[in-house]
């Protein structure tokens, strides 16, 4: 048949002699199973997995970014802001969302300056960190820098300019050992956040990663130290989640609103401290070294908690360099030190109001029973000195207390024994630590025999029964315990009031009372003994007693706290004065006191570290502070009492 | 039979037979390509002329396919060995003296113009061959060694393009010319045979043929997972594109992977990814059966042919315009490497339409001329 076809040649109908038709129909078979196999293919993927792709093309949509709350705010007394947020402007990335990480620093590098060392350091930390983890390029932009990175903003795909809520301590340095500050939190914290969340179980992982890009989140700030770290919880608000669309560049196309996921603001806390008078404090030390309490004696409310030097907490916030941390470390004035809340100090001559409050208690003696000073104590075979080396000659309680005569004491303690005076200065808040809702908080140490065995694994000796009348030997207080001692001093109802620094906030452990204070009429030959100090011929600090407001007096009590030991043969050849000695060897000056005499309304404790004059400098701080007090506080009702409650509105 | 040499050559007669319900569906997809380019470059600045350009460009080949479609067949038929040899000259003439783009020699500069001859040779192979086997087919079943000089007519360009290099074109001129032998009535047994060693030849191509990354296009194809980042990144994104349009697609202009740029070269190559996801299965299978009724259109006119070079040049034609197509969408939906293929009408880009366009209006010539033998007499 196809040879016949060769054969014919049929010049009219040549198109006959192929089977052409046959072969079109061939080709277009063909046609229609590749057309099949197409249709096939686009089945496949359009209606039998349509779902798994437009889950994919959802997540490469929508990208999750950590939503960082808002902080909450810190108030002083009377609404000042100590904690605060100033805005800031930051460059940061993720790894996965740059095109290209050398491009990117390239680009950055050509308008803003960026060292090779940083460079490095950058490309290091996006090397080690997971891809989702948005790492800081810039922080805190000048306005310069944030134009020119902006003009660069289109060819900076995947990079987030952004301006964050940065804190900020506009009170700085009166209030850095108080409130604290935050900082980027460091591996330890994260890992503690991260505890107890099992990376291979997958939602506990997704759960860690959140947490994990939250942390390290740039903007992110955790309270490192005081307030900041204590009530962080309170403060720091709960993260969420911005929901964005994103292009394949990274570039951000839409933010969608998810109330869901929207992060939860902090709350705000109010203290009862005022900034002025925190201020006025650190001013009144000058060069001195210590730190000063004022109390509300009605409420507890403290008014003033300063420690002298401080530092300044926003130098914390982006990250401290190790050198400058080391000039504060080194510091011997130990300005990173919260001196009133965690320091401790002998309190000295300030002791005597509870020695004579247990003598008194106990019946050991009675307020007219009169003790010969004679200039020194003999003991068994040791001699105690009074710091009146001619002595006092015979003198009471209240004379005792003016004059501030060692040996009158030293016999009381005698009288007592070391469990008795302990479980009156407990009674008095001494070596007691108080929660006031920051970190820190030293509990001192009230002696007696068990807690030395337990310290030395030695029995009390009855010659250190002796110098604990004078608030010697192991006897270590805080400021704030002598503030509170005061303040019940001045109270004087047997209440054991209790310190309170959180006018509103969240709500702070109870601080629970010890043992029991004596009755009215041994408080009122206390504070009478107090006025005498300051107001009576031979007291020991009669330029205390007028505070300058309204004719009031404070009374109070001087104390000198001993560094070092004085040995014989110094006493031989005369005690070197305390000017002449190095600072460190130097004594502490104390003051303990209340005012006005009549009806107390503040207390205040103030020591002055390694004083040149002892407690001569320690007293005109307080008559000062106290004269302040008087001035800026008393009359005014703190501003969290006015407003109904802490209000968010007020955040900036 | 010699009333069917009686056709009226005048002229407004001649654009009534012209055939209109697949110049109705080529323009539609003009329209229609014109629609999903703008939703496909909205969204980025730097491309917001593109539809516009392509407008004017789809205008300019629509007047290139009217007045070449209204040549007469026995014009193509005298200008095709011409075209053929200046194609080949220009073909060498890159492998000297070519410009190169994308790693490739592809161009030629003739004084201002650029040429890319590979393409332009895809129309002339088409003619040549045509003419070449009308001559054959007129005398006679064409012999084995007309087959063979047929063979070397198309070898010759594609080893050229080949070593450009540029595998798709160097394929699709082979494919249409192994196409047009086969048309021309290669006996079935030698088909099977050519199959059969194009089916065990490939392993070998494919190892020392194909140069390393021309090998990773054809392992990403298979398994786009291995180079999420680099090749396989555009085929996941494009399957992505294509599946999450489901039955009815996303909508116009509201497909994501689209609009947020997910699909590179989603305005030339990739544009099927569009369409597939803003109008789903339905509008991917709607573009695919418009391409199919064409190339049905197409064989039709090739059928009723009187004339082998009509025949040959308009089944050529189609299987020229199939290749783009289906090698497009094929190469879109995974199935095939991504060799760089356009989609004709729809995808950015004036080359391929104007070949493509080149190829309809010889259809065309075709069914205006279906009626005339053509004269054999001459070489050229």
């Amino acid at each position: 048949m196809k040879k016949m076809k060769n054969v014919r040649k049929r010049q009219s109908a040549p198109v006959r002699e192929l089977d052409t038709t046959r072969r079109l129909l061939i080709a277009g078979g063909a046609g229609g199973l590749v057309f099949g196999g197409l249709v096939g293919r686009l089945v496949n993927l359009q209606l039998f997995n349509q779902e798994k792709f437009e889950q994919m093309a959802e997540d490469n949509r929508i990208s999750l970014m950590p939503a960082i709350p808002q902080r909450g705010l810190i108030y002083d007394r009377f609404g000042e802001p100590l904690a605060t947020h100033r805005t800031s402007w930051n460059v940061y990335a993720a790894r996965e969302d740059l095109p290209n990480l050398e491009d990117t620093l390239d680009r950055i590098a050509d308008v803003v300056e960026l060292s090779e060392e940083r460079r490095e350091r950058l490309m290091r930390m996006f090397r080690q960190e997971q891809r989702f983890i948005p790492v800081s390029i810039l922080t805190d932009l000048t306005y310069e820098q944030f134009t020119r990175l902006s003009v660069l903003r289109t060819q900076l795909p995947g990079v987030t300019i952004e301006s964050s809520q940065a804190r900020s301590y506009p009170r700085g340095r009166d209030f850095a050992h108080i409130v604290g500050y935050v900082a980027r939190a460091n591996q330890r914290e994260i890992d503690s956040a991260l505890d107890g969340l099992d990376p291979k179980v997958p939602a506990q992982k997704e759960q860690r990663d959140r947490l994990t890009s939250v942390l390290k989140h740039p903007n992110m700030r955790v309270g490192r130290l005081g307030i900041e770290k204590e009530l962080d919880d309170w403060l720091a608000g709960a993260p969420g989640y911005h929901k964005f669309i994103r292009n394949a560049q990274g570039r951000i196309k839409e933010r969608l609103n998810d109330d869901e996921h929207a992060p939860k603001s902090g709350k705000d806390i109010h203290l009862t401290l005022d900034a002025g008078l925190q201020r006025e404090a650190i001013r009144l030390f000058g060069e001195e070294t210590g730190a000063a309490v004022v109390m509300d004696v009605a409420s507890g409310d403290l008014l003033t908690l300063a420690s002298v030097p401080t530092y300044d907490p926003n130098d914390f916030v982006n990250g401290i360099s190790t050198a400058d941390y080391n000039v504060l470390r080194e510091d011997e004035r130990s300005p990173l030190y919260h001196k009133a809340y965690d320091g401790t100090y002998p309190p000295g001559s300030t002791f005597k109001m509870v020695v004579g409050s247990a003598a008194l208690r106990e019946g050991v003696t009675n307020p007219a029973e009169t003790v010969f000073c004679g200039g020194h104590y003999s003991f068994g075979n040791r001699r105690f000195h009074c710091w009146q080396r001619r002595g006092h000659g015979r003198l009471n309680m209240h004379e005792a207390i003016k004059h501030s005569c060692d040996v009158y004491f030293f016999e009381m303690a005698r009288r007592l024994g070391p469990e008795r005076i302990a479980q009156e200065a407990k009674a008095f808040g001494l070596g007691h630590s108080f929660e006031l809702g920051m970190t820190g908080g030293a509990t001192g140490v009230v002696p007696n025999d068990a807690w030395k065995r337990g310290r030395f694994n030695e029995p009390w000796y009855d010659g250190e029964t002796i110098n604990y009348g004078i608030g010697q030997g192991y006897l270590n207080v805080s400021p704030l315990q002598l503030a509170v001692m005061a303040a019940r001093l001045a109270a004087g109802d047997g209440r054991q009031l209790m310190p309170k620094m959180i006018g509103s906030g969240p709500d702070i452990p109870d601080n629970q009372p010890y043992g029991d204070l004596p009755p009215l009429e041994i408080f009122q030959r206390l504070q009478a003994a107090m006025y005498g100090v300051t107001s009576e011929p031979g007291g020991t600090a009669r330029a205390a007693g007028d505070i300058n407001f309204q004719g009031y007096r404070m009374a109070g009590k001087t104390g000198t706290a001993q560094v070092r030991n004085i040995s014989a043969a110094e006493r031989a050849t005369g005690v070197i004065s305390n000017e002449d000695l190095p600072r460190r060897l130097r004594d502490h000056g104390l003051w303990v006191g209340f005012a006005p005499y009549e009806n107390p309304k503040y207390a205040v404790a103030v020591v002055v570290e390694h004083s040149t004059r002892g407690s001569g400098k320690a007293y005109p701080i307080a008559r000062d502070l106290m004269h302040a007090a008087f001035v800026m506080d008393s009359g005014r009702t703190p501003e969290y009492k006015i407003a109904s409650g802490p209000s968010d509105s007020e955040a900036i | 039979m010699s009333n069917y040499s009686q056709t009226s050559d005048d002229p407004l007669s001649r654009i009534a037979r012209l055939p209109w319900l697949m110049l109705l569906i080529i323009l539609g997809l003009a329209v229609f390509g014109i629609a999903v380019l703008y939703s496909a470059t909205i969204t980025n600045p730097t491309e917001a002329s593109l539809p516009a350009v392509h407008a004017v460009r789809v205008g300019i080949a629509f007047a290139f396919l009217f007045m070449l479609a209204m040549t007469p067949l026995s014009v193509w038929s005298a200008i095709s060995y011409g075209a053929y040899l200046g194609a080949l000259l220009m073909l060498v003439g890159v492998e000297f003296f070519g410009a190169t783009g994308g790693g490739a020699q592809r161009w030629l500069d003739i004084g201002p113009i650029r040429v890319q001859p590979s393409e332009f040779m895809k129309l002339a192979l088409l003619l040549a061959l045509a003419r070449f086997y009308h001559q054959q087919l007129t005398n006679g079943r064409p012999r084995f060694y007309h087959h063979l000089i047929a063979a070397i007519m198309i070898g010759a360009p594609v080893l050229l393009v080949f070593r450009q290099p540029d595998l798709g074109t160097a394929l699709m001129l082979g494919a249409t010319g192994a196409a047009v032998m086969f048309f021309a009535g290669l006996r079935y047994w030698v088909i099977i045979v050519g199959l059969i060693a194009v089916v065990f030849s490939a392993p070998l191509a494919y190892f020392y043929v194909l140069k390393d990354y021309q090998r990773e296009r054809v392992l990403t194809a298979i398994d786009p997972s291995r180079d999420p980042l680099g090749a396989g990144y555009q085929i996941q994104q494009a399957e992505i594109a294509i599946g999450s349009g489901g039955t009815d697609g996303r909508g116009y202009m509201n497909g994501t992977q689209s609009q947020l740029d997910y699909i590179p070269e989603q305005h030339t190559d990739f544009i099927f990814t569009v369409i597939a996801e803003e109008f789903g299965f339905v509008g991917s299978v709607s573009l695919l059966l418009a391409w199919a009724v064409v190339m049905g259109l197409g064989f039709m006119i090739a059928g009723r042919s009187r004339s082998h070079f009509g025949y040959l040049v308009s089944s050529g034609a189609v299987v020229t315009i199939a290749f783009y197509v289906f090698v497009n969408i094929g190469m879109v939906c995974g199935l095939l490497p991504v060799v760089g293929v356009p989609l004709p009408l729809i995808s950015y880009g004036g080359t391929a339409m104007l070949t493509v366009m080149a190829a309809l209006a010889v259809i065309c010539a075709t069914n205006l001329d279906r009626d005339r033998h053509l004269s054999i007499s001459g070489l050229f």
